[in-house]
């Protein structure tokens, strides 16, 4: 259900608002706007620069340029706590509450009375949800409450502190439909209470159904701004994906780019299942092909990797099953894959890829001694500075010397050092996880031709990305996840952008 | 086998007594191509293709006919019921019945009849051999060509595979104890056959008493018979899917026993030819269409899928009829100048398509 938008001064507008990460536009001369009492659907890709527009607005980024004006009045936001003062509250995917303590101590934290009496405390978190027509026992300790009631408790403590604007980063996210159903009804209402809501979501039929405008980002830069009746899904998706950008870096195999043929089938997952995060997936990964995987984030890609490379364990009741060449394997840890050949070049590069104090030449060492053909506790010098020497040469690591800090170097020659970590334990499949993320475009271009190197020389490889080109440009095959399933499969010549995103959003 | 380690993957729902199927991706990506085929025949259950004299024949029930002449009449009829049909290299045809004889239809042995014994009672498939002898599969050593539902749910593995000269009718076994063989091929040194329960292809040295060793495993679905064309292309048919649920039930040794003796075949969970027919067939009715494609609430129990493999029996290529295909229960496929035929056993059709192109 919509409500006709007021005609009246906006709640919030934004104006010029650009962030830049040490000269890289995140966003770009952004203009929005948020009537009272609207919701207002934020939408696109991955790294569209949704996250930022309500990092600003939520205190938790300052913006480089533009301004911010609530109710008609510029306003500086200086931190969280000044946009709770301003009215502004955040309802995050992941819930920001204490766990250990209790749901009325977490509404009222930060915020406590001078003589603080617990039963106090409960009475009144008793009547804010009794208001809010909420089913929250107020002593319950947080981390013994579902999803949905975590959310509810964000939500009370938003309507708590008088909140005009509700900022929703995508909070379906991990609901069952029941519950996701109920989330609406508590929208709604904040509606008729005339707060204005932000509501983001990869799920385009909840953008449609509950709001009243939409905006779509694209690449750090506004789009289109809209009235919801007048999208459709698949004008939603055109708008999201019709990037005109970087078409020279990443060319798609309809153009021209010759498809590996699939070799032997290296690894075959079936019916794979983690809690609600993986849920019954089945694919198969061949030799000498790239095998892209695209979906949105929270669609099980980097679990089903981290299951399969032994990181995360899959259920252990009927948690399916993983065969490598044949073979069941159910890796204990990320070193009993290795010994198998199997390893996972890690999204995060920062907390698992690296060790960024010890330099070049120690961290490539490090995937040696932990691979296979390692000599246990007997490590060598020489084999080391041999070892940091070739790789570097190899794979164009760009440093002074092998000696030199990882944490001195450029993202992309970090995840050069992660890639070569990786492939000096002479693995038969490789997956990469997000392996261009924060990575200049020059060193993309080479972290690619490494890639369909590696496949050329008949490796199995996996590349995870949540960047479309970079799947289209990549992939000799094409898999494409949703809510913890593979739910598609399509060859380079018939995927396109809308064909992807369409299977990833449906 | 260790029984506690049996016990504890039954509990934990791992190894032997995981339920995780093959996904239909990479070669078994899934497509229309069968259901886009022009039909040929449309005849009650045909069964197996074979090349002869007479050009592609078909299999129905007790009659042979020719595919190029679809309404011509039948180019021999039997007794009783066709289970295998072989064409030889002289033009003729071997014939496989129910009951167990071989009849051979034209060519040089044309009219002669190996009488049944108790070791063949339910021949599945035929092949010719080197020196003109005949490969026959026996699907089963206790359940006929009609009751395979059954050896499936019985977990049965007492299938072989013997040498046979027409001439004299003498016969050699050359492997047993397999999972319900019903596709047969010769090469070089050795035979390779698709068991059907063990979802594999085994190949075991023409010399009798030769260990099996597999070639192709972790099927998606049940194969079928096997044949190679004149281009040396490799033929796979695989006449119904495997589903969880059924995976599921064939380890639930008290429920299956009783299901086998309490309810009617029909009813069964169990693969089938052709699913969706009977209305009190379980979780068989409703889905939603997406994409044009039906999506069924419950996965179909049948299907219909020919694999292309190459000379190392490794798929390359595949053609479907989907939940909503009507090529269901694709029990025999053969190619011949270009194009491909295969009958769909489940909805009674012989169809046939170019595959010019198909991973070639």
């Amino acid at each position: 259900m919509t409500v006709a938008p007021l005609a009246e001064t906006p709640l919030l507008t934004m104006k010029n608002v650009t962030k830049e990460y040490r000269g890289v536009a995140a966003l770009k001369d952004i203009d929005f706007d948020l009537r009272r009492g609207e919701v207002h659907a934020l939408l696109g890709e991955n790294g569209a620069g949704k996250s930022t527009l309500v990092k600003i607005l939520s205190g938790a980024v300052t913006p480089t340029r533009g301004e911010v004006s609530l109710e008609g009045q510029r306003i500086q936001i200086a931190g969280p706590a000044d946009a709770r003062r301003h009215g502004i509250a955040m309802v995050y995917q992941e819930t920001s509450l204490v766990p250990s303590l209790s749901v009325a101590q977490n509404l009222y934290l930060g915020d406590e009375k001078f003589f603080n009496r617990l039963r106090g405390t409960y009475i009144e978190a008793q009547q804010l949800f009794q208001s809010l027509n909420f089913p929250v026992d107020p002593t319950a300790i947080v981390q013994s409450l579902g999803t949905a009631k975590r959310q509810m408790v964000e939500i009370a403590r938003a309507v708590r502190l008088k909140a005009k604007i509700i900022i929703f980063d995508e909070p379906t996210a991990t609901l069952t439909p029941e519950e996701k159903h109920y989330l609406f009804a508590l929208i709604d209402r904040l509606r008729k209470e005339r707060v204005s809501v932000i509501f983001i979501s990869h799920a385009l039929e909840e953008a449609l159904e509950i709001s009243d405008r939409i905006t779509i980002l694209r690449d750090g830069a506004h789009v289109v701004t809209g009235d919801a009746k007048t999208f459709s899904r698949e004008t939603i998706i055109r708008h999201m994906v019709g990037r005109s950008l970087s078409n020279e870096l990443y060319g798609r195999a309809a153009d021209g780019r010759t498809v590996r043929r699939a070799g032997e089938k290296i690894l075959s997952v079936q019916n794979l299942s983690m809690q609600n995060v993986v849920r019954n997936t089945s694919f198969s990964i061949f030799a000498g092909q790239i095998t892209g995987i695209f979906g949105l984030v929270g669609s099980g890609r980097t679990e089903t990797a981290k299951i399969i490379a032994g990181v995360t364990k899959r259920d252990f009741f009927h948690g399916g099953e993983v065969r490598l060449e044949g073979r069941p394997a159910r890796y204990r840890t990320p070193r009993d894959a290795v010994s198998d050949g199997v390893v996972y070049v890690t999204e995060d590069r920062k907390s698992e890829g690296l060790f960024e104090t010890m330099s070049v030449a120690e961290n490539i060492y490090v995937g040696q001694i932990s691979s296979a053909g390692s000599h246990g506790v007997m490590t060598s010098m020489s084999e080391m500075r041999e070892l940091a020497a070739s790789w570097t040469k190899k794979i164009n690591v760009k440093t002074l010397n092998s000696d030199a800090r990882v944490i001195e170097l450029s993202g992309g020659n970090q995840q050069k050092v992660v890639i070569a970590k990786a492939l000096v334990q002479k693995p038969k499949l490789v997956i990469f996880d997000e392996p261009t993320r924060g990575v200049d475009v020059g060193a993309i271009a080479e972290i690619h031709n490494l890639i369909a190197t590696l496949a050329d020389d008949g490796l199995a490889v996996i590349v995870i990305s949540s960047y479309l080109p970079e799947i289209l440009s990549l992939s000799d095959r094409i898999l494409v996840s949703r809510q913890g399933r593979i739910v598609e499969e399509l060859s380079p010549g018939e995927a396109t952008s809308e064909s992807v995103m369409f299977a990833a959003v449906y | 086998m260790n029984p506690f380690k049996n016990a504890v993957d039954r509990w934990l729902g791992r190894g032997d007594a995981s339920i995780a199927m093959p996904p239909m991706d990479g070669a078994f990506r899934p497509n229309d191509l069968l259901d886009s085929a022009p039909p040929i025949i449309e005849t009650p259950a045909p069964d197996c293709l074979a090349v002869t004299s007479q050009g592609v024949v078909v299999s129905s029930q007790r009659s042979l006919f020719s595919v190029d002449q679809p309404r011509g009449a039948p180019l021999a009829s039997f007794d009783v019921e066709i289970s295998a049909l072989a064409g030889l290299p002289d033009g003729g045809a071997a014939v496989g019945l129910i009951d167990g004889r071989i009849v051979f239809v034209g060519g040089e042995h044309g009219g002669r009849t190996i009488g049944a014994s108790p070791e063949l009672t339910c021949i599945t498939a035929l092949a010719p051999a080197r020196g003109g002898a005949l490969l026959v599969a026996n699907g089963s050593a206790s359940n006929g060509p009609a009751a395979w539902k059954r050896d499936l749910m019985e977990k049965n593995a007492s299938g072989s595979v013997w040498r046979i000269e027409p001439a004299g009718g003498a016969r050699k076994q050359l492997a047993g104890n397999l999972a319900y063989p019903y596709g047969l091929i010769e090469e070089a040194n050795s035979v390779v056959v698709s068991e059907s329960w063990r979802s594999a292809l085994t190949q075991f040295s023409s010399d009798a008493g030769g260990r099996g060793e597999p070639v192709l495993e972790n099927l998606p679905a049940y194969p079928s018979r096997l044949s190679r064309g004149a281009d040396d292309a490799i033929w796979l048919a695989l006449f119904a899917p495997r589903r969880q649920l059924v995976e599921f039930v064939l380890r639930e040794d008290r429920y299956r026993r009783r299901m086998i003796a309490e309810v009617d075949a029909d009813y069964w969970i169990a693969p089938c030819l052709r699913a969706g027919r009977a209305p009190l067939a379980p979780t068989q009715q409703g889905g939603v269409t997406q994409f044009g494609l039906l999506k069924p609430w419950s996965p179909s129990w049948s299907y219909g899928l020919v694999a292309r493999l190459d000379r190392a029996y490794r798929p390359i290529a595949s053609l479907h009829s989907r939940a909503n295909g009507r090529r269901h229960g694709v029990t025999s496929c053969i190619s011949l100048y270009g194009r491909l035929f295969f009958c769909a056993k489940g909805d009674g059709v012989v169809a046939s398509r170019a595959y010019e192109g198909l991973a070639s």
